[in-house]
């Protein structure tokens, strides 16, 4: 998209000042979406993104632009006004600049955007109809496919010879969502598959018609649920999905833009218990065409396999270059972007509590009162308190080892460091779900995960009352 | 770019009628953090969207990639996108209103201030900040400036455009007492440096975070309850969002089959001021049409949906002027919103409460919130009200309720209203009773 030699040029006016590392990262997106209302097209979407981003970094300062214009005069303005905060005297000119390889963690054979229009529509028309068919009481049904096929090219510098990458991103992803009408209201159960990954991915791998049914037998079994009991209860958490308590809860606090500044509760962590012996857990961002993987991080770092916490003790962090600096730790290819409009930082790919010992059907059979969580809509996190929330969209109580009656209107709510002490039970079913992390660097494509776990003792929110 | 030549080149690929949005944003960033510029970021962007109709069926698309085939790319996507849609409702272009309120709102002395002033006025506010209580210990002081330009043409000559800039700060200031930390926000949005209050702004962050020292949960039960502004703001936000008309005629929204009906206490009434002069101030919307205001509900009773021009149609009626466009399809929003305050303080608002809870913050109402039956859980921490008065800190608590029944109990505001973020003008409001989870 730009020649090498003008990223040179450009690299070099934003080095004058005294910068110890600069990077150009330039965007190219198209992208095409479909959305149908009750198996009909009401919207199909073909925009394309475009532009560049600048960043200088100078000891702990960061200064960042970006730009719509791709022309030689934009791009070396651009790195004059960045420079210009800084003014100290050049440490190096870049004098050449080269492109290493990187190893392919991303390898499609079917491409999404070769796929015929059609094709894509009278899948998404056939969930529709599996959706609808389930009962009578689905008053609604919206299904819908989003796919983005991202050129990346990142040059970067942090001496006389500055690196090349050139990257490519395709990901997908699929929406369902059934709404249900009853004589008590309206219910909505969702289901998103995403891939890093070809057309076989939605049609072969997974088994699309099973989630099409389960999202409109969901959306129909809630409109009968009641409502969520409070208190303090054991809660079984699903497997999948289900790790979104450990993204929110124990994810976002390790990430070095929260480690670095002391804002987060496991800032000096490293080295220490924070986790139930039973746990162990990852971010792996390599792993072959998930939704959450890629073949190098947005500031041209190879991902990796990243061990998070062992046995309990907290032995790693999601580290990006500049937040790195401050922790004297090396980044380790989790710098991530939604785009160029958005500087990058330490985010999660694929974040997961490893598997463990336990039967997951023994683990509820062992447990004589409590909610067994099956799928939740999400949560967020407070990385200096530790303090999270997050609502179940599916849960249930059990009672005697058996899981019984649905409720709705479920809230979990505590605090990282409790909720990791408080796992007691780790399952063998390790399994992961695509969702999309907002943050400081914008919304980005990430698996959550974990086996079935439990908690022994967690504060549940819902209008209930008390549990019996 | 030469528009004209985007009109000509659609209507000879047989595009019927057409119209373009031409985007242009500058911005400009600083956060502080421990006395030093952390992150600063100058950005310039534009985008082009562009949009059709082709055998009666809307199409569109948008790019930021403005060269020689920008206006080819446009026109192949709207044919592309107009041939797959398949709605039965035939779209059209809106030809123009006959009147529009144009006002001006960009302040050019923001944008000329110099940089340094603007960084000079956030390290002061970082000072004070880390002065206000020895307990302070980290403080992160940002600021944020925008300025954006929109112009709106269409295949019939209408030619609109409209300015706006606004900057914002905000404080986060933590304190650790021991082991505990606590903290708090506070944030000023406006386009006029000087009315920046730098002692209350901080005073708001730091003694907002230390009043949350030694706070506890409380037992599970229902409590007379009263909600701080912004927390309000993002309950009518939703309550709002089921208003649009889009989500009532797709039997999606709590709000279906309400109009003219009395759906909460009388003590409510909302206004949308689109007219107003403030950072929000808009008066044409995404497809054209000219903004009014209005009120959408009066004294607890529903008196309008938001609708655009395909909505309207559908419930024959005319366009609120709330059609929104960005490059996809036409959407409909709502922005400067009032709520009508009360007459007594907050002291006198809360002063009949035995028992009761003051909620200050939630977390996880995005997740916790069901749009379409109004029903809601989430993460909340405030304080206790006892006989009157406002007592111990809480946190970890949940707030649950239903959004309609709560505006049914809403016993009232208070005189505090300001205008929040969200572009939602709102005072603390009195709920009779709502359910708080904790112990």
């Amino acid at each position: 998209m730009i020649s090498k030699s003008l990223a040179q040029k450009v690299l070099n006016v934003a080095l004058s000042t005294g910068g110890d590392y600069a990077e150009l990262y330039v965007e190219e997106t198209t992208a095409e979406s479909y959305m149908l209302e009750n198996g009909r097209v009401e919207s199909a979407g073909a925009p394309q993104t475009y532009g560049c981003g600048l960043r200088i970094l100078n000891g702990f300062r960061s200064v960042y632009g970006y730009t719509s214009d791709l022309s030689p005069k934009s791009l070396l303005s651009l790195a004059e006004k960045l420079s210009a905060s800084y003014s100290d005297p050049r440490k190096f000119t870049v004098e050449k600049i080269v492109s290493p390889r990187v190893k392919q963690n991303i390898n499609i054979k079917d491409h999404i955007r070769d796929v015929p229009t059609e094709t894509k529509l009278d899948y998404l028309k056939e969930i529709a109809g599996i959706i609808k068919d389930v009962d009578p009481r689905i008053v609604r049904v919206q299904t819908g496919l989003s796919s983005s096929y991202r050129q990346t090219e990142i040059y970067n510098a942090e001496g006389p010879v500055g690196n090349h990458f050139n990257n490519v991103q395709e990901r997908a992803r699929v929406f369902m969502i059934a709404i249900a009408a009853g004589q008590d209201g309206i219910e909505t159960a969702f289901s998103g598959p995403g891939c890093s990954d070809g057309w076989s991915y939605f049609t072969e791998k997974i088994d699309y018609r099973k989630l099409a049914r389960e999202a409109g037998e969901k959306a129909v079994m809630m409109l009968t649920a009641k409502e969520c009991p409070s208190g303090r209860y054991t809660v079984v958490i699903t497997n999948g999905w289900g790790g979104v308590l450990f993204h929110e809860a124990c994810g976002h606090p390790l990430e070095a833009s929260a480690t670095s500044k002391g804002l987060s509760v496991f800032s000096d962590s490293i080295g220490k218990q924070i986790a139930s012996s039973c746990v162990s857990a990852w971010d792996d961002g390599t792993i072959a065409n998930e939704w959450g993987s890629d073949n190098i991080d947005s500031e041209g770092v190879p991902t990796q396999k990243n061990e998070l916490i062992r046995d309990g003790i907290c032995v790693g962090f999601m580290v990006d270059r500049f937040n790195g600096r401050r922790l004297g730790m090396k980044p380790n290819g989790t710098a991530r972007r939604q785009s160029y409009r958005y500087c990058p930082t330490s985010r999660m790919s694929n974040t997961y509590i490893a598997a463990g010992k336990d039967d997951p059907e023994q683990i509820i059979k062992d447990t004589p009162l409590g909610i067994y969580v099956a799928n939740f809509g999400g949560g967020s996190v407070d990385p200096s308190t530790g303090e999270f929330n997050f609502s179940a969209s599916e849960a249930y109580i059990i009672r005697d080892g058996k899981i019984c009656e649905p409720v709705k209107g479920c809230t979990l709510i505590g605090t990282g460091q409790e909720v990791l002490m408080q796992i007691d039970r780790v399952g063998n079913d390790l399994a992961l779900g695509q969702g999309n992390c907002g943050a400081a660097s914008g919304s980005i494509p990430v698996n959550v995960g974990q086996p079935t776990i439990r908690l022994k003792e967690i504060t549940v929110g819902g209008r209930g009352g008390k549990l019996e | 770019m030469n528009f004209n030549k985007f009109f000509e080149l659609a209507a000879s690929r047989g595009i019927e009628e057409s119209q373009l949005l031409i985007s242009k944003s500058n911005s400009l960033s600083i956060s502080l953090f421990r006395h030093e510029i952390e992150n600063f970021s100058v950005n310039d962007s534009q985008s082009v969207s562009a949009a059709g109709i082709v055998n009666g069926k809307f199409g569109s698309s948008t790019t930021q990639k403005l060269d020689k085939d920008t206006f080819g790319f446009l026109v192949d996507k709207i044919l592309l996108t107009a041939s797959l849609n398949e709605k039965e409702e035939t779209a059209d272009i809106f030809k123009g209103s006959e009147k529009y309120h144009k006002k001006t709102v960009y302040n050019p002395a923001l944008a000329e201030t110099k940089a340094e002033d603007k960084l000079a006025l956030i390290k002061s506010i970082e000072d004070k900040t880390y002065a206000a209580d020895p307990r302070v210990c980290e403080v992160e002081v940002s600021y944020a400036e925008r300025e954006s330009a929109s112009e709106f043409y269409n295949s019939y000559g209408l030619k609109l455009k409209q300015k706006s800039n606004y900057f914002y700060i905000s404080v986060y200031a933590i304190l650790r007492e021991g082991e505990v930390t606590k903290n708090n926000y506070a944030i000023v949005l406006d386009k006029d440096l000087s009315a920046v209050d730098v002692d209350a702004l901080v005073k708001e962050a730091v003694e907002g975070a230390a009043k949350k020292f030694g706070a506890d949960s409380l037992l599970s039960k229902k409590y007379p309850t009263v909600i701080c502004r912004d927390v309000m703001a993002s309950l009518v936000n939703y309550f709002l969002s089921s208003a649009i008309a889009d989500q009532v005629q797709r039997h999606s929204s709590m709000l279906e089959g309400k109009l003219g009906q009395k759906i909460a206490s009388s003590k409510l009434t909302i206004e949308e001021k689109p007219l107003e002069k403030n950072v929000f101030f808009s008066y044409f919307d995404g497809e054209g049409v000219a903004r009014t205001n209005k009120a959408v509900v009066k004294n607890g009773v529903l008196k309008t949906y938001f609708y655009n021009r395909e909505t309207a149609k559908k419930d024959g009626v005319e366009s609120t002027g709330n059609g929104s466009w960005g490059g996809g399809s036409i959407d409909t929003d709502f922005g400067n919103v009032f709520v009508k305050p009360g007459k007594q303080s907050f002291d006198e608002l809360i002063a009949d409460i035995d028992d009761g809870v003051y909620i200050t913050d939630v977390a996880g109402l995005g997740t916790g919130m069901n749009e379409i039956s109004g029903d809601f859980s989430c993460q909340a921490e405030g304080f206790r009200i006892v006989n009157g008065k406002l007592a111990e800190p809480l946190t970890l608590i949940t707030l649950s309720g239903n959004l309609l029944k709560m505006l049914k109990d809403l016993k009232g505001f208070a005189n505090d209203a300001k205008m929040t973020v969200q572009s939602i003008s709102v005072a603390s409001a009195y709920i009779k009773s709502m359910n708080i989870g904790g112990k």
